[in-house]
Order: C-alpha cells, then sequence, then structure tokens
C-alpha cells in the first residue's frame, strides 16, 4: 500500500486511537528526563534546578572556556574516529566472510566474531585492561581505540551483513565473468552498494564509542579521560551545573549523527 | 572450429549426480539452446561452462584451450542473467563500459564501443539513466550489450527472458535472433520454454535428469523425437499405448488399427508407444474426402477450446483412449458439441512409433 493510503475506517478505530495515545505517553515518559537536562542547562550559574529560575548560557561559556573540558572532547572524538574507522576495517571484511563464504565452521566464525556483544561489558572491561596493561598501553589513545574497536565491530559486520544479503549475489558473478578479478568486483561492485550499511554500521560505532563509559573508564588515565569519564568523575566530587550543558550538547550530537544517518538512508 | 566443448563432464554433489558425463561442441556463430525442465542440469551446465561451479569429472574447453582449470574472470565469456543483473549503482553507460574499463580499455575506445553497442540495442538514449528507470525489456537489451560490447567468446544466457511478459518475450525472441544474426555471435542459451527453444535455435540440446535426452535441429526436434519424454517435452502430442502387428501396423490402446512409419525397432508383437501431432489430426466434416488419409476412427466429442488462432478438439475414443486434434480457427468452422460423433483422420507419415521406454538408438 503506498503513498500513505490508510485502509478505510483507520481513523475512526477507537482502539487505534487508544493504543496511539498510550505509546505517545510511554515514549514522553521515556524521554522526559532527556529533556529536563535542556532547559536546565541554560540556568544560572549555580543552580541545577528544574524549571529554571533564569536564562543563561554562561555554562556553555564555561564548557567552551575550560581547557581540561575541551581537552576530554578532542580525546573522545579522536577515539570515536580511530574506533570507528578501525570497526570498519574489520567490521566489513568481516561480514563479507560470513555472508558470502562458503567454508566449513562458518558459524563459528560468525559467532566468534560476534562474541564481544555477548560477554558483559564489565568483563570485556577487565579483560582488555588486564591484556593492554602487559603492553604498556593503559591510559593511552591507542589502547582505548583498540578497546573500543573490539565493542563496536560486531555491530559494524551486523549491520554490513544485512545489508550485503540485500546485494544480489549475481551482481558479484555478473562482474566476474566480465573478466573482473575478486579485488576488483569487491572494491567496485560490492562496496559501493554496501555504502549505506557502512555509513550506518559506521555511526552507530562512532556514537558507541563516544559515550561509552565502563571500557573507558578501566583503561584512560587523568590525562587521557574521555567526554563521559570525565562527567562521571566530576559528578562523584562536584556537582557541576555545566554537567547539563555536556549533557544538552551531547544529546544534540546523538540528535545531529541520527538525522544524517536517516538522510543518508533515504538518499540511497 | 568449436567454442565451447564439454567432454564427458560430469558433476555431483556428494551422492546426487545434478549431470551424468555428457558430451557437446557449440560451433562458431551457432546458436544452441539448452532445453529441459527445471532440475534436468541445464543451469548444472551453463555453470560449469562459465567456471562458477568445477566438474566432478571430464573437461571443459573454451575457443579449442582446455578451460577446465581456469578461473571464471579469465575464461573471456559473456553472460545474461534471468533478473539482468546490471548494476544498480552505475548508469547504463557505465553499466557497458565495465567490462571494458576491467580490461583497461583506453577512455576514447570506451566511449566509441559503448555507443555503438547502444545503437545496436536501439537504446542510445538511456546513457545517462540508472538501470532501475528502465524497463525489463530495456534493462535485458542493456544486460547484452554489456556481453556484445567486449566480444566474447560465446555468450551464455540463464533464462533471459523469464521475467518478462508474453508479448515483450516474443519481441525479445526477434531481437535476439536478430542480433544473432548480424553479428554472428556463438550463444547458448538456456530455457525450459519449449515454444522459445523452437523459434530460436539452431540446435536444441533436450536434457532430462542430468542427461541429454536427444538433440539436433529445431525441425529434426519437432518431427522426429526419439522417445516419448522428447515427443511429450516439444510440442503437444497424442502419445497412445500401442502394439506392434504383423504387417508393420499397431493397434492402439482404443483397438483401432493404424498404419505408422517404420522404424527399425518397432518389430512384430513389441509393445510400442504411438505419437501423432494434433495438427496432423483432421476432423473430417460433412462433404470432406477422407480417402487421402489412410488412418481413420470415429468417437464421440468431449469438448472443444478456442485458443485464439487455433482450436482444440477432444474426441473420445475407446476404452479410455483421448484424441486431440488442433485445427486453425476460421469464422464459420464450427465448435463440436459434446457427444456428438465424430470421424477423424491422418497419415501414416504422421504416426510416429516410439519405444515404450527409454529412447531409439541412432
Amino acid at each position: 500500500m503506498g503513498g500513505g493510503e490508510k485502509p478505510v475506517g483507520a481513523a475512526m478505530n477507537p482502539w487505534g486511537i487508544f493504543s496511539t495515545t498510550v505509546a505517545w505517553f510511554i515514549l514522553l515518559f521515556l524521554m522526559l528526563p532527556s529533556f529536563v537536562v535542556v532547559p536546565m542547562s541554560f540556568g544560572g550559574k549555580f543552580e541545577m534546578m528544574f524549571p529554571p529560575t533564569t536564562f543563561d548560557t554562561i555554562l556553555y561559556e564555561r564548557f567552551f572556556s575550560t581547557g581540561n573540558w575541551i581537552a576530554t572532547t578532542i580525546t573522545s572524538f579522536k577515539v570515536a574516529i580511530g574506533a570507528t574507522v578501525l570497526a570498519l576495517l574489520l567490521g566489513v571484511p568481516a561480514a563479507y566472510g560470513i555472508v558470502r563464504g562458503t567454508y566449513p565452521g562458518k558459524k563459528i566464525v560468525a559467532l566468534f566474531l560476534l562474541s564481544p556483544i555477548l560477554v558483559p561489558v564489565i568483563v570485556l572491561a577487565l579483560g582488555m585492561y588486564l591484556y593492554l596493561a602487559s603492553f604498556k598501553a593503559t591510559g593511552t589513545d591507542f589502547g582505548l581505540i583498540i578497546a573500543h574497536g573490539v565493542l563496536t565491530t560486531p555491530f559494524v559486520i551486523v549491520t554490513c551483513m544485512a545489508g550485503l544479503r540485500h546485494i544480489d549475489p549475481n551482481l558479484e558473478t555478473a562482474a566476474t565473468i566480465m573478466g573482473a578479478s575478486v579485488m576488483q568486483t569487491f572494491f567496485k561492485v560490492t562496496l559501493p552498494l554496501l555504502k549505506s550499511a557502512m555509513f550506518a554500521g559506521g555511526l552507530f560505532a562512532f556514537l558507541m564509542s563516544f559515550d561509552e563509559v565502563v571500557v573507558a573508564f578501566f583503561i584512560t588515565e587523568a590525562s587521557t579521560m574521555t567526554l563521559p569519564v570525565k562527567m562521571y568523575s566530576s559528578i562523584k566530587w562536584e556537582i557541576s551545573p555545566i554537567l547539563a550543558a555536556i549533557s544538552s550538547l551531547l544529546t544534540f550530537l546523538s540528535l545531529v549523527v541520527c538525522l544524517i544517518g536517516a538522510a543518508a538512508q533515504k538518499k540511497s | 572450429m568449436a567454442m565451447v566443448g564439454l567432454q564427458r563432464a560430469g558433476k555431483r554433489y556428494g551422492d546426487v549426480v545434478a549431470l551424468h558425463e555428457v558430451d557437446l561442441s557449440v560451433e562458431e556463430g551457432e546458436f544452441v539452446t539448452l532445453l529441459g525442465p527445471s532440475g534436468s542440469g541445464k543451469t548444472t551446465m551453463l555453470n560449469l561452462i562459465a567456471g562458477m561451479i568445477a566438474p566432478t569429472t571430464g573437461q571443459i574447453f573454451i575457443a579449442g584451450k582446455d578451460a577446465t582449470n581456469t578461473p571464471p574472470n579469465k575464461r573471456g565469456l559473456g553472460m545474461v542473467f534471468q533478473n539482468y543483473a546490471l548494476m544498480p549503482h552505475m548508469t547504463i553507460f557505465e553499466n557497458v563500459a565495465f567490462p571494458l574499463r576491467v580490461r583497461k580499455t583506453p577512455e576514447e575506445e570506451i566511449k566509441k564501443k559503448v555507443a555503438h553497442v547502444l545503437n545496436l540495442v536501439h537504446l542510445p538514449q538511456v546513457a545517462n539513466r540508472k538501470p532501475r528507470e528502465l524497463s525489463g525489456g530495456q534493462q535485458q537489451r542493456v544486460a547484452l550489450a554489456r556481453c556484445i560490447v567486449y566480444n566474447p567468446t560465446i555468450i551464455l544466457m540463464d533464462e533471459p527472458l523469464g521475467a518478462l511478459d508474453k508479448k515483450l518475450r516474443e519481441q525479445m525472441q526477434l531481437e535476439l535472433k536478430r542480433i544473432h544474426t548480424e553479428l554472428k555471435i556463438t550463444m547458448l542459451y538456456v530455457t525450459h520454454d519449449q515454444e522459445e527453444a523452437l523459434t530460436m535455435s539452431d540446435r536444441i540440446v533436450l536434457l532430462n535428469d542430468g542427461r541429454i535426452e536427444q538433440m539436433g535441429p529445431p525441425e529434426e526436434m519437432y518431427f522426429k523425437p526419439r522417445s516419448v519424454f522428447a515427443a511429450d517435452f516439444l510440442g503437444s502430442s497424442n502419445i497412445w499405448d500401442a502394439t506392434i502387428e504383423s504387417d508393420g501396423g499397431a493397434t492402439i490402446k482404443s483397438g483401432d488399427k493404424v498404419k505408422i512409419k517404420s522404424e527399425a525397432f518397432a518389430k512384430p508383437g513389441a509393445k510400442a508407444k504411438i505419437m501423432v501431432r494434433p495438427e496432423n489430426i483432421n476432423v473430417i466434416r460433412q462433404g470432406d474426402d477422407e480417402s487421402r488419409f489412410e488412418n481413420r476412427v470415429s468417437g464421440k466429442a468431449i469438448d472443444t477450446l478456442i485458443l485464439g488462432g487455433v482450436i482444440k478438439h477432444y474426441v473420445q475414443l475407446a476404452n479410455d483412449t483421448v484424441i486431440i486434434s488442433q485445427e486453425l480457427t476460421r469464422s464459420g468452422r464450427r465448435s463440436l458439441t459434446p457427444g456428438q460423433d465424430v470421424r477423424l483422420a491422418w497419415r501414416p507419415d504422421d504416426t510416429l512409433p516410439l519405444p515404450a521406454t527409454g529412447k531409439m538408438e541412432g
């Protein structure tokens, strides 16, 4: 049924109205805490109150003028971008091998590659800490990129597997018969068709890494803290109202990233 | 020279035999059709030639050289798929240019060649469009152009017209035939549609259960089937159980005695099948002279079906034997009333004896 047509009587159905209303209330209930932060972030210097009594952008100014906060933000971006690139480099070929490959034990390989999703994050964090410590890589951006890469790769694999299943294998067969090598077929046929799946997986990996706390808390040090870790530690020592501003900015970032993702999906 | 040859090539998957050892050779410029029901091994044969699967036994030759172990991208073949398999992210120009780019053809030559083949398939105006903006028939013509452009040894076609509607399919059959004649391309065509095979082929290879049942030019396949399977698969036919008589005639299931074409295997007393094409069986109407047909039977009409250009009569003979007669539709030619007495007649030359099981040798 294209063109957004409604079946006859759908608008009048009282159950339809009821369930739609309930759904909206549940959504509101779940979303409200996030939105409460936004007006709070425009409150004054010393208060974290809802509703705010004054309107002020001082908290944002504070955030952008505090070198400490900016440095952690940059670290977060660096780590998230690094982890995304790593996840794509590992995840895309892995997904290809799982979907297109024909070798014994394929299911076991798939399960192994997706296992970071199944292992509790805290276990993964501890394991990563001990492992990276043996290389003296704890407390470095590089170490955290590796750890976040492990964490996010399965998600890239899953989205790319779904994307690959939508690509007609005959296209690859056709390219091969026309004379293209395996590499040419992969880069000129498969990869361009996988673009939107890769983009979605990449965005997901970026967001996951950017607001990941547990693993980052284990691996980072004071000098290499990411934004969420710094927020967590600052809430322990002092409940700074600046957190409301940062939270709002993070919400805004997620929203923008999701919108970009949706727009890209629509375009392809 | 044989462009493609199979020598005792067979394929099995564990205990399942997809293709028994077969021999086949396709000559330069020939249009050969692999015809058969699904599961008869025609796609297996095509994939063996394309190199998508490796034979369990035997060898594959392409342009005279042993290509059994050559990877598919080095075989220099072309292939047209049922679902077109055009690259959705490329324009029509880029799609057709793809095999040339892979071959590192200079840009100037690519432009010239692509324009030339798009003209050849009557689609010069679509170069900048994407495949999804084209109709099914147009997409398939582009797919063909994409093969022609790099001049492959042979073009393999896997039920290329299967996804098109009847009218378009007939139009495309003529188009394919025209391009084949014009360019003298060697083509190997896979279909399960016997009409398509009869219309287009220089030679038909009929497959049954992983074996070659019979091969030959369409006329021979149609008029001289060597087995009940071949007679039944190509065209429609009346096939009856029969016993060969001492005078060289035969008694069919209904008890009627008919004269038949003589065949070596049909010895007196032998059980056989008798085949007559429905279009060779004439309904004798008042005033018709039936003496020129030596085989005559009487029965009761069951039904008449008008199928556009042709009209089919179903007539009941004794012993639950049904006989189908097919005539051209003419205005004034009356349908038979169910239950009415009917005389049918045909010539002994059109009465083919076939072995009850298996096929005739030779």
